[in-house]
């Protein structure tokens, strides 16, 4: 019940001339929106730009580190061949004088190394020649041409993957043996690591008929010399990535050489490259990059653009919400002097007649009563405008106190006042209308020269009931003036409902 | 009023939207607790005696219980204590953590371990040798050089023997080299070393060795670990592949996933080849109906060894060489009565 007399209360207060509130919402909200898309689609624009950027370099990357590594592998059996030649030049007869040179002069980063003469028989340490008959090395030997490498394998002697390397060898006028020597694994960690990528590019060494994969280098030195299978691994990648890995996988297996390929495994976009080694046929150097690594600059730069823009975002909204607060207060200001009486506080005629309007649409029983000062002219004339005005503002209040209550209230013109109230019964109005006579019939009131005063103001007023006399504003408040133009009749200083002096316009007396 | 909060709403949505634009979600990588069997005397516990901690894989295993088995014998011969512990799954590198970091609270003589995990292992490794502290692989070998031997088996190695005994078993089985010959092969799991060195030494032997009309399938199949989840993929690769000749099973667990779906497919007309000597494979082999043979370790060996090599370092002793290959046997039908397969059987 509060809050309907409450909300009826504001219907004076509810006219809003200038309108706007709403839609500067919505069009805030429409813009955000806008604002929101366009950064959404300008950060997927950029991930897309960064994400082909990196698949292109990190394949070039792959590929140029594949060859790194090629050559590397090459400048090693070079060196050895080299090695070979010189000890060769010498031409010892005897083997043993052969195995003696090589060991004074193999370097110190090589695990072993030694002689194979024209007949197979190894010069060698006894673990050296267990090692030679358990993986069958004079295969490989026999393959140098003029060096050949073996696969990968664990050394009995030092618990590692090694790698054995085997040279021709020309002594004794003409007889043909082999040089070999063994080093670790860990040796071509050596010429395939990179400062600059250290961390992200992975090296292994691939064989292109089995697809086993043996690692040289990566970010985990743990997982150096680990052995895994390419068929097995392709079941972690992206599932729609597998039919191109296993077309890349047939072409190594044709030995093609220099294949690139890129994939998704973990979420992660990978570039892979390989290139044959000419030392050791049927092997391949595979250099993998995952492509953010080149993208995580490019990343901290969009987080800083996203950043940029949604501190941008935070200001231009605080600046719009101040501005709108501004201009509100300064509309409600514009508002309140567009629709209400600066003098008094009341609503002046044309917002009276909005709010009315408005009002007679909610079909309540309500009283349309005009007020008129009597004799107001004198008042000015007698006491100056300034006590007039005074007058006026005392007459509004008392109108105020008295009507409080689901009522609009308004100065009609100079002296003449309009409200329009609920009614419960035409008593009930009258009752407090009879209380506003008593309330202004003696008030103090202080003239220009700060005397004081006590004045007693007269009106008269006239009264129409809404739907019974008229069920639309301008015939309402037409009776309601009628009715006052009756009381100015009589002589002023009294109150006439509309009904009352139908009556008596009835009465033949 | 209500106009405001929802802009206000609106405001903060967009700013947590424009920050949940710029970093992709982060996956939650935590894993679950693993399961660990705390540290228990394997021998009678003897004051004045030196204390070994044996690691294994798994506890509630045949093939593991032959080792302890080994470390046990070599305890009570070489007069020392022995204790041990292990995990419940071959998998768990970092219950192994747990129980490395348990083991050095109680200030060892010198440590056995079997890394479930070559690689991450590897600083635990790093780390007992640091304090100089003696340690010993068995069954499987780490990255890393800070251990004073391994024992095992090599397993590239082994893998290649087992590639020699399907292509034995197949030719033995009428397939010639103008044949169409497909062969399928189930892991245990994929980070293992010395699984991926089975791997890698079978694959090098078949590329080498077998007819060129002999293929092995590339669609590896992977139980990790799981004996139920390995019958289940084999049974689908059967139906994927009718056509197929053999079967490959890098270790125990895949082995026995391979042994029961053949059992129970009755595919008498699959060669198998696995490891280890499982209730499953044992059957089979045993069968005259079916072709399966099984590669056997010695890991009675490698258990007795490793304690036995522990009590030497600890006496001033350097080992001359930091990697021995305790070999492997292969068990068929041919071969079942032979004594030396029957003592390693025995040790199973």
């Amino acid at each position: 019940m509060n809050n309907t007399r409450s909300k009826d209360n504001n219907i004076g207060q509810d006219i809003q001339l200038i309108k706007g509130g709403r839609s500067f919402f919505m069009t805030l909200i429409i813009c955000l929106a806008v604002f929101l898309g366009a950064t959404g689609v300008l950060i997927l624009a950029f991930n897309r730009l960064i994400s082909r950027h990196d698949q292109y370099l990190s394949s070039e990357i792959c590929t140029i580190m594949s060859e790194k590594m090629n050559s590397s592998i090459e400048s090693m059996t070079e060196a050895a061949d080299d090695m070979a030649s010189m000890l060769s030049a010498q031409n010892y007869e005897s083997p043993e004088d052969i195995y003696a040179a090589i060991k004074n002069n193999v370097k110190s980063d090589y695990l072993s190394a030694g002689f194979i003469d024209e007949t197979g028989e190894k010069y060698a340490t006894e673990e050296e020649i267990a090692e030679f008959n358990k993986w069958e090395l004079l295969k490989t030997a026999a393959l140098a041409d003029p060096v050949s490498m073996s696969a990968p394998y664990r050394s009995s002697v030092y618990g590692q993957p090694v790698i054995t390397m085997f040279t021709n060898f020309e002594y004794d006028n003409g007889r043909n043996g082999y040089m070999f020597i063994t080093y670790t694994f860990k040796e071509l960690q050596k010429v395939a690591v990179t400062e600059s990528l250290e961390n992200d590019v992975e090296i292994w060494l691939m064989n292109a008929e089995s697809g086993n994969i043996i690692q040289c280098a990566g970010p985990d030195e743990h997982a150096i010399g680990n052995w895994t299978n390419a068929y097995l691994s392709m079941k972690s990648i992206n599932e729609k990535d597998i039919p191109t890995f296993t077309a890349w996988l047939e072409r190594i297996r044709h030995l093609e050489n220099n294949i690139g390929i890129t994939y998704s495994l973990d979420n992660t976009f990978y570039s892979q490259h390989c290139s044959c080694i000419k030392s050791m046929p049927g092997w391949y150097v595979v250099v993998r990059i995952p492509s953010n690594t080149l993208s995580a600059t490019m990343h901290k730069f969009r987080n800083y653009v996203i950043s940029f823009l949604a501190v941008l975002l935070v200001v231009v909204i605080v600046l719009i919400a101040n501005m709108y607060r501004i201009s509100k207060r300064d509309n409600e200001l514009l508002e309140r002097l567009s629709t209400h009486d600066p003098l008094t506080g009341v609503l002046n005629r044309r917002a009276f007649n909005i709010a009315a309007g408005k009002w007679i649409l909610r079909k309540k029983d309500s009283a349309l009563i005009f007020v008129d000062l009597d004799y107001f002219k004198q008042v000015n004339d007698q006491y100056g405008h300034n006590f007039g005005d005074k007058v006026l503002v005392a007459f509004s209040d008392a109108l105020k106190k008295n009507f409080s209550d689901s009522s609009i209230i308004s100065r009609f013109g100079g002296d003449e006042f309009v409200v329009i109230t609920e009614m419960n019964s035409v008593e009930d109005i009258t009752s407090r209308m009879r209380q506003i006579e008593k309330d202004v019939s003696d008030i103090t009131l202080t003239k220009d020269n700060n005397e004081q005063i006590n004045y007693s103001i007269s009106f008269s007023s006239g009264a129409a009931r809404f739907p019974y006399d008229a069920d639309n504003l301008p015939l309402l408040m037409k009776m309601a003036d009628n009715a006052l133009y009756e009381v100015k009749e009589r002589g002023r200083n009294g109150s006439l409902w509309y009904a009352d002096l139908a009556v008596d316009e009835d009465d033949p007396t | 009023m209500r106009t405001k909060i929802f802009s206000i709403i609106i405001i903060i949505l967009s700013a947590l939207c424009i920050c949940a634009c710029s970093q992709p979600a982060q996956k939650d990588k935590a894993d679950s607790a693993p399961a660990i069997t705390h540290c228990e005397p394997l021998t009678e516990i003897k004051d004045g005696r030196k204390n070994i901690y044996l690691i294994v894989k798994v506890i509630d295993s045949n093939y593991w219980q032959v080792i302890i088995n080994g470390a046990k014998a070599a305890g009570e011969e070489l007069d020392c204590n022995v204790y041990y512990c292990g995990t419940n799954i071959e998998t768990d590198w970092k219950g192994q953590h747990l129980l490395v970091d348990e083991v050095l609270a109680k200030n060892p003589d010198a440590v056995i371990l079997a890394p479930n995990d070559s690689v991450e292992l590897a600083s635990d490794i790093d780390k007992v040798h640091a304090m100089g502290i003696p340690i010993v692989l068995i069954d499987t070998a780490a990255n890393t050089e800070s251990f004073d031997i391994c024992y095992m088996t090599d397993n590239l190695l082994a893998g290649q023997n087992a590639a020699e005994e399907m292509i034995s078993q197949l030719r033995q089985a009428g397939y010639s080299g103008n044949d169409n010959v497909s062969v399928g092969i189930l892991v245990g799991y994929a980070q293992s070393m010395t699984i991926n060195e089975r791997l890698a030494g079978f694959y090098q032997y078949w590329s080498n060795h077998a007819p060129e009309k002999w293929i092995v399938i590339s669609d590896i199949m992977n139980c990790n670990g799981d004996f139920e989840l390995g019958k289940k993929i084999t049974a689908e690769f059967l139906i994927q592949h009718p056509e197929l000749n053999g079967l490959y099973g890098t270790n125990n667990t895949p082995a026995r996933a391979l042994g029961a779906t053949i059992k129970k497919e009755n595919r008498t007309d699959i060669t198998v080849v696995a490891f280890d000597y499982s209730d499953e494979i044992k059957t089979l082999v045993e069968s005259p109906d079916y072709r399966v043979s099984t590669i056997l370790q010695r890991q009675y060996d490698m258990g007795y060894s490793a304690v036995q090599s522990t009590l030497d370092i600890l006496d001033g002793n350097t080992p001359s060489i930091k990697f021995k290959d305790t070999g492997v046997v292969t068990v068929n039908k041919d071969t079942l009565s032979d004594p030396l397969i029957r003592e390693v059987i025995e040790h199973n």
